[in-house]
């Protein structure tokens, strides 16, 4: 049986590589000088990144107001943002914790990267509750901590205080996960480095790794247990996010439905991304026999799977409405789809639902440009999904008096586009720095000396 | 020093435990230890804290004595050599009785916002006065206070005031300028040229006493009256019929039928406060029931007055006195007379139903009028006289004063001064140049006059042309008095010393007559001479003054106009007039309640104020009617040309007005001031910052050039004028933009598209059921948690009755004076981030040919479920132990959550740091409430600090709050009382009651959050439709 299977099936890692040649792929842009397509990727998202620190500045001096907020439409491009950036970090928990966990091999070419994506998305999701306060400079307050104010605990009926434990906790365990994956390839790559800085550095953060068989089972171990403790953060996470809006008393907001429809999209965008940069990464940084139109493929099926699951979340969320016979609801729905910001509405279903519909097809899952195209749609329609569920659910709320329109300044979009600066500033430096492909899991799957019955699975 | 004498085993030296050491015989110990050893304890005692300095230098040497006494002379020294900051500090010797730091003190006063002179209470802190309300003493005004007379605080405070006087645009001082206004005028007074004052109606018997003694010193002196709010007409009219010229007194509170033809009484007619008070009176359902009133209004615009209306009716303006003439025939028929003059088309149908029930109501009934037309006057006089309403509802015994001006006085005035034959021109409370049509002629002719001296507070218009300008104080500052409608006096007291080197004009016109007399002793001395004999329940003067000056008014015998009994000749003439009309369209120019007649252009408060009806802040514009618009194909916010041929044109921005005729466009007046440039950098600055003026560099645009003479009355309507679309654009400041409870059509939902939020019955309806107009909606009764905050004291909640609510806003500017709110400027408000607590909601209903209007006034409803408790993450907003949702803006980090999730948005981000660098006119702000910096949420607190100065008071005399005791700010100036705050755990209180009967509703109540105000149903006098249930508003 196994026989047929991997007549059918292609191997994980083409090109028939040997274990050296793995090592040498993957360490191979971190040892030469980094190519012009890099330098100008780079300083466009270095540019990006800077436009977005002196708004972020310009506003904070300034205040608030510089943001196109009003007394009706409280959050807008913040709290999108934020929610955006923290769903594309949960494709890369997923990838690295659950896939692992389901031995999902074909992960092995994209975990990386994937957690990399989600430790950076997270970063640029957690500036944005911070600086959409009216003080910033107090946003510790946020957290309880020993004070001399009485002391004064915070709210924890807060959703918002569920945020910063949400957030701050998936930050760390994603970035010791992301950390301890690491630990292997940071010592290959610290015994290939001459005698300086760069291998002193690589030796102290590969903790003195041998490569013994004893360091490799406690180290399977303790990366196990990660992935079981990460495992829960890929439903936790969004889901109190999602309680931003759930516990609230606004029509649009304020529905039970938030929390599964949240943790779909979330992994929904996140496969997205991941898609844009592992295409991007395979044509740039030569790794095709790594990343292969097999993961395409397979993350597609993700996409299309993320994508049913969200759009099944529309419907449902409009019928409930409908069927709730809530005066209010029904009509913040009918108002996102057919009122002033209906358009909104629109971009986000043919981007999430209807476009990812495509990908049935195997003939365009196997149309590499074309799954990216597909790929970029999603991400703006998931930044769209977001928009929609906060702004159309505040612009025309209980009291018609108080409906008012909504448009981003200038200072909002140059944050977004910042954000994005931040990510892919960071992305772009973590491929010239650190191996985007898990060397040590790579072998492990590798057809190379093994029989064959054990490569596909 | 003696410590440096080494006193230090001395008795002087401070020491632990100096009474064990005293020469008593009886020796205090504290152990057993200080008992047995008293010098080594003692020694011990003394070291067991730290050295102090002058221990360190208590060396006995001769050195340490000279460095110390060396150091003690010069500094001895120094302090003289400088000077010190405070140039007057007299301590009070005798701290007065009732000044106590940090509470505030009550004086009454009257108001001089505009000339209905409402009473006032004038609360002062620390001498200076930061809040101005309404004295419930006041037989007119009763205890109401409109927005501008509110506003007019900020008055004082002015930076741009002038301090001194100028003689030819220059500074002077009021020597120089006594010097050369008295020799101008003794060459006057040798040759006899005629002087003239020009003033609005001096409501001030004082200083019109003062004035016409000044103005005989000339042979041919003469006040000249002129009101540019004007109601010269309705004087005019009676000049004819009762040959007196008088405005009579109005009862609406008498009224069971009120018919008004354009006349806006409670916005901004004569005496809006008083005719809103007492119109409400005749309208409450309760206490009426049957006898609720019935008022048709006739208008061209939607006025604050029309939105009241039972029956609305959109009359071009040319067609009022036809409309006019129909009811006068109507009601003469019923009469069993016959009209003299033409014959009149049958009227319409409305009009024979209003006719029966005005005869119904004879006696009981008022009609009014608001145009400047005699014979329109003429006809609704004849119509009172028909009606017998003279002597009930209109009162000759007891006339008003309020707006004596005389039009045609006025244009002899201007044609006087336009032949140049006028020797000296004072000019006080009036600013022609701005408030004139034909401005630049009148002001060329008034620099070719020999003398023209301006009172103004301010450089305005007029005073540029004037050759001296002696600044008059602001009433805050000065005595005087008035007596606006005959038998009511009232008097005004200063509550500040003059900030400025200003000087009361009565004060100018006595020095200038050879007499250097105080205001306050012209004042003392006219009560005593002509007030107080004319009463007769006081025998002292003193008594009499005094007890005056406590309530600020008085009741003396009126004196009555000297009206003729009615005479009908004039009504055939009236009738006889032809219609004017023809054009596409006619312009109306009409005030706004903030703005009135522009004498208050340099107020802040007032520009942010939205009015009530538009709802737009900062701007004057032209309204039309939504088919207008569309007719001319305009969108709001293009400018459009109104162009009035040989008179000129004006660019304005449009604005859709629902309820307006079709042919009518509407501009308020008042605007683009000279004053208002100081608004050209209103507002925080930053990068998308929009200029909150027009191209003029002022707020709005002036329209007083379209001001028309007829018949020698300056009238407000035009017909004919053309209107043409300019490819220009300005943006308009409005802060609501969907302007009814109904969704819009393709968005309603299957249960229904209009929205309960305001809930209104019928008449007929509500006498059948209290509580018709409910909605249906099901109240969640159970909740999830169980109750357990223990509230068994107070629990502070509102009453807001929607029938009395006139939609004036005197309580949005109470509010904004009371809690330190920032003006935030244009563009801010543009951007809908307006920061007032409170603010009134006004929603259409019906088509827009014949919309229904009901006002809300919407503040932080202090749920008791507050949706925005539960989601601050940091505690910055809680619920206190009396039920309010109290707001700490210490710990506000400014995530917006709560006000996102306000249902009500009654909640106010601080989007950037509003500016309050104007340190003089940081002195109106009122110290018990904090100045809330940027980045903060603030909203309504109940008026905390008022009820946290109850408690204290009450806790000093230890009795329970009693209800009533706290007012709102808000509930304090209402002039129609329709917000009701106190304790709703008390069953007897005024709240508990108005709370439990059948009209009140609250809004939004079926989400469960637990409204703490109570919204009473509004009532309108119509008749019941067959699909009554369904009328939410």
């Amino acid at each position: 049986m196994a026989e047929l299977y991997t007549a059918l099936r292609q191997p994980l890692i083409q090109g028939g590589k040997g274990f050296a040649q793995v090592t040498s792929d993957v360490c191979a842009p971190m040892e030469r000088r980094p190519t012009g397509l890099w330098w100008t990727a780079f300083l466009i998202s270095v540019a990006a990144l800077l436009l977005g620190v002196v708004t972020v500045a310009y506003q904070i001096r300034t205040g608030i107001g510089t943001w196109g907020l009003n007394n009706t439409v409280g959050w807008a491009f913040d709290i999108t943002n934020f929610v955006f950036w923290i769903g594309i970090g949960h494709a890369g928990t997923l990838i690295s914790a659950i896939l692992f966990l389901f031995r999902q091999k074909w992960r092995t070419s994209v975990n990386r990267s994937a957690e990399a994506m989600t430790l950076f998305a997270v970063m640029c999701a957690g500036i944005f509750p911070v600086i959409h306060m009216g003080r910033p400079w107090l946003a510790y307050w946020i957290f309880p901590y020993p004070n001399f104010r009485g002391p004064l605990w915070i709210n924890f009926r807060s959703p918002l205080a569920w945020d910063a434990f949400a957030i701050s906790t998936y930050f760390i365990i994603s970035l010791t996960f992301w950390y301890v994956g690491l630990i292997p390839d940071l010592a290959t790559i610290r015994d290939r480095a001459k005698p300086g800085l760069r291998r002193s550095l690589f030796a102290f953060f590969s903790l003195g790794w041998t490569g013994s068989a004893r360091i490799w089972l406690r180290y399977e171990t303790v990366y196990l247990l990660l992935a079981g403790l990460a495992t829960p953060l890929v439903v936790s996470v969004h889901t109190i996010v999602s309680w931003d809006f759930a516990t609230s008393v606004i029509p649009g907001w304020h529905t039970t439905i938030l929390p599964p429809y949240f943790v779909a999209g979330a992994i929904f965008s996140g496969m997205a991304m991941v898609l844009t940069l592992m295409i991007i990464a395979r044509k740039v940084m030569g790794l095709e026999d790594y990343i292969t139109l097999r993961h395409v493929d397979v993350m597609s099926k993700l996409v299309i799977l993320t994508s049913s699951m969200v759009g099944l979340a529309y419907m449902t969320e409009f019928f409930t409405a409908l069927y709730s016979g809530n005066h209010y609801e029904e009509f913040t729905f009918l108002n996102r789809a057919f009122g002033p910001m209906g358009w909104a509405y629109w971009i986000m279903l043919s981007c999430n639902v209807a476009i990812p519909q495509l990908l049935w097809s195997r003939n365009i899952r196997s149309r590499v440009y074309l799954v990216f195209v597909i790929s970029l749609l999603i991400n703006v329609g998931m930044w769209f999904e977001r928009f929609v569920i906060v702004v159309t659910s505040l612009h025309r709320d209980y009291l018609p008096s108080n409906w008012t329109s909504y448009s981003p300044t200038v200072i909002e979009v140059a944050t977004l586009v910042g954000s994005f600066g931040l990510f892919f500033s960071c992305f772009l430096l973590f491929c010239r720095i650190l191996p985007v492909i898990a060397i040590g899991e790579v072998k492990a799957v590798l057809s190379y000396g093994k029989p064959k019955e054990e490569v596909s699975a | 020093m003696s410590l440096l004498n080494n006193t230090r085993k001395t008795e002087s030296a401070p020491r632990p435990f100096a009474l064990l050491t005293s020469a008593d015989k009886t020796r205090y110990w504290k152990s057993l230890q200080e008992f047995a050893d008293q010098e080594a304890f003692q020694a011990e005692a003394e070291t067991e804290f730290a050295q102090t300095p002058l221990q360190i230098e208590a060396d006995p040497s001769r050195r340490a004595f000279l460095k110390a006494s060396g150091f003690t002379f010069a500094g001895a020294i120094l302090t003289g050599c400088s000077q010190a900051p405070v140039h007057k500090a007299v301590p009070n010797l005798a701290q007065p009785e009732e000044m106590v730091p940090g509470r505030s003190l009550y004086y009454a006063s009257t108001c001089n916002g505009c000339n209905a002179s409402c009473g006032l209470l004038m609360k002062t802190r620390d001498g200076r006065p930061i809040k101005l309300e309404g004295n419930p003493l006041h037989p007119l005004s009763r205890g109401g206070l409109c927005a501008a007379g509110q506003a007019s605080l900020l008055g004082l405070y002015d930076s741009h005031r002038l301090h001194h006087p100028l003689v030819r645009g220059m500074q002077a001082t009021w020597e120089d300028a006594d010097r050369a206004i008295g020799s101008q005028l003794e060459t006057i007074r040798r040759e006899g040229g005629p002087v003239r004052f020009w003033s609005t109606t001096v409501t001030s018997p004082a200083r019109e006493a003062v004035i016409r003694r000044f103005l005989a010193q000339f042979k041919d002196g003469q006040l000249v009256e002129h009101d540019p709010l004007s109601s010269s007409a309705i004087l005019d009219a009676h000049m004819l019929t009762h040959g007196a010229r008088v405005l009579p007194g109005f009862h609406f509170e008498k009224a069971f039928v009120v018919a008004s033809f354009d006349a806006d009484f409670l916005g901004t007619w004569i005496s809006p406060v008083q005719f809103s008070r007492a119109y409400m009176e005749a309208r409450n359902p309760e206490m009426q029931k049957e006898a609720f009133s019935f008022h048709a209004q006739f208008e061209s615009r939607l006025s604050l007055t029309g939105c009241k209306a039972d029956s609305r009716t959109v009359v071009a303006p040319e067609q009022l006195r036809p409309w006019i003439a129909q009811l006068a025939a109507l009601l003469s028929k019923k009469a069993g007379a016959v009209l003299p003059g033409p014959a009149l088309p049958p009227p319409a149908h409305s009009m024979d139903a209003l006719a029966e029930k005005l005869w119904t109501a004879r006696g009981k009934s008022l009609v009014v009028c608001g145009l400047q037309d005699v014979h329109a006057q003429v006809l609704v006089n004849f119509i009172n006289h028909t009606l017998g309403n003279y002597g009930t509802t209109l009162d000759l015994a007891h006339p008003s004063h309020q707006h004596r001006g005389s039009d045609a006085a006025l244009q002899t005035l201007l044609e006087e001064i336009r032949s140049g034959k006028i020797a000296a021109l004072f000019l006080h409370g009036v600013n022609p140049l701005a408030q004139m049509p034909r401005a630049n002629e009148l002001s060329v002719a008034l620099k070719k006059l020999p003398l023209v001296v301006s009172f103004a507070e301010r450089q305005d218009e007029t005073a540029g042309a004037a050759h001296y300008v002696c600044p008059d104080h602001h009433p805050l500052e000065s005595w005087s008095d008035a007596e606006p409608v005959s038998g009511a006096v009232s008097l005004s007291q200063p509550a500040i010393r003059p900030l400025a080197g200003t000087r009361p004009v009565v004060e100018s016109l006595s020095t200038w007559s050879g007499l250097r007399v105080s205001a306050y002793e012209i004042v003392r001395r006219h009560w005593k001479e002509q007030v107080f004999p004319r009463q007769n329940a006081e025998p002292s003067f003193d008594v009499f003054w005094n007890k005056a000056l406590h309530d600020g008014v008085a009741a003396v015998t009126a004196r009555p106009a000297g009206a003729r009994p009615f005479d009908s000749t004039p009504v055939a003439a009236a009738l006889s007039q032809p219609v004017a009309g023809g054009g596409e369209f006619s312009l109306v120019l009409y005030p706004k309640v903030s703005m009135l007649d522009g004498r208050h252009a340099y107020n802040p408060w007032l520009h942010e104020l939205p009015d009530p009806v538009s709802k737009a802040a900062w701007d004057n514009y032209a309204c039309l009617s939504p088919a207008a618009a569309a007719r001319l194909s305009l969108k709001e916010g293009d400018v459009v040309r109104v162009d009035a041929g040989a008179d000129g044109s004006l660019d304005l921005p449009v604005l859709l007005q629902p309820g307006q005729h079709d042919n009518v466009v509407a501009v308020a007046l008042g605007y683009g001031r000279k004053d208002s440039a100081r608004f050209a950098e209103a507002g925080p600055r930053w990068l998308n910052w929009r200029k909150p003026v027009g191209e003029n560099g002022l707020v709005g645009t002036n329209a007083a050039p379209l001001l028309r003479w007829q018949d020698r009355s300056l009238t407000y309507t035009r017909s004919a004028v053309r209107l043409t679309k300019t490819s220009r654009t300005h943006p308009l400041a409005i802060t609501q933009s969907h302007h009814s409870l109904t969704v819009p059509k393709n968005l309603a939902p299957s249960s229904g598209s209009t929205r309960p939020i305001i809930q209104e019955a019928v008449l007929p309806a509500y006498l059948k059921d209290a509580a018709a107009g409910a909605s249906h909606h099901e109240v969640p009764s159970q909740d999830l948690w169980p109750r357990d905050h223990a509230n068994d004291g107070h629990r502070w909640a509102m009453a807001v009755d929607l029938n009395a609510c006139t939609g004036c806003s005197a309580c949005v500017v109470a509010c904004q004076v009371e809690n330190n709110i920032p003006v935030v400027g244009k563009d801010e408000m543009g951007r809908r981030r307006e920061m007032h607590w409170i603010r009134i909601d006004r929603y259409y209903s019906g088509p827009p040919e014949d919309v229904s209007v009901a006002h809300q006034p919407m503040m932080c409803q202090q749920c008791e479920h507050a949706p925005c408790e539960t989601v601050c993450p940091v505690l910055a907003t809680v619920h206190s132990a009396e039920g309010l949702n109290q707001q700490i803006y210490n710990r506000c980090v400014g995530t917006r959550y709560c006000a996102n999730n306000c249902p009500y948005k009654a909640r106010r981000f601080n989007w950037f740091d509003y500016p309050h660098e104007d340190r003089l006119a940081n002195l109106v702000l009122n110290p018990d409430v904090t100045v809330r910096s940027r980045g903060v949420m603030e909203k309504c607190t109940f008026c905390v600090q008022r009820i946290q100065e109850a408690r204290i008071e009450a806790g000093n005399r230890g009795a329970p709050i009693a209800d009533g005791v706290i007012q709102t700010a808000c509930q304090q100036s209402c002039p129609t009382h329709a917000i009701v705050f106190g304790d709703i755990h008390d069953p007897g209180s005024r709240v508990s009651q108005l709370s439990r009967q059948g009209r009140a509703y609250r809004v939004l109540e079926e989400i469960n959050v637990r409204p703490s105000v109570n919204y009473l149903r509004l009532v309108r006098n119509r008749p019941e439709k067959k699909s009554e249930g369904e009328n939410h508003g």
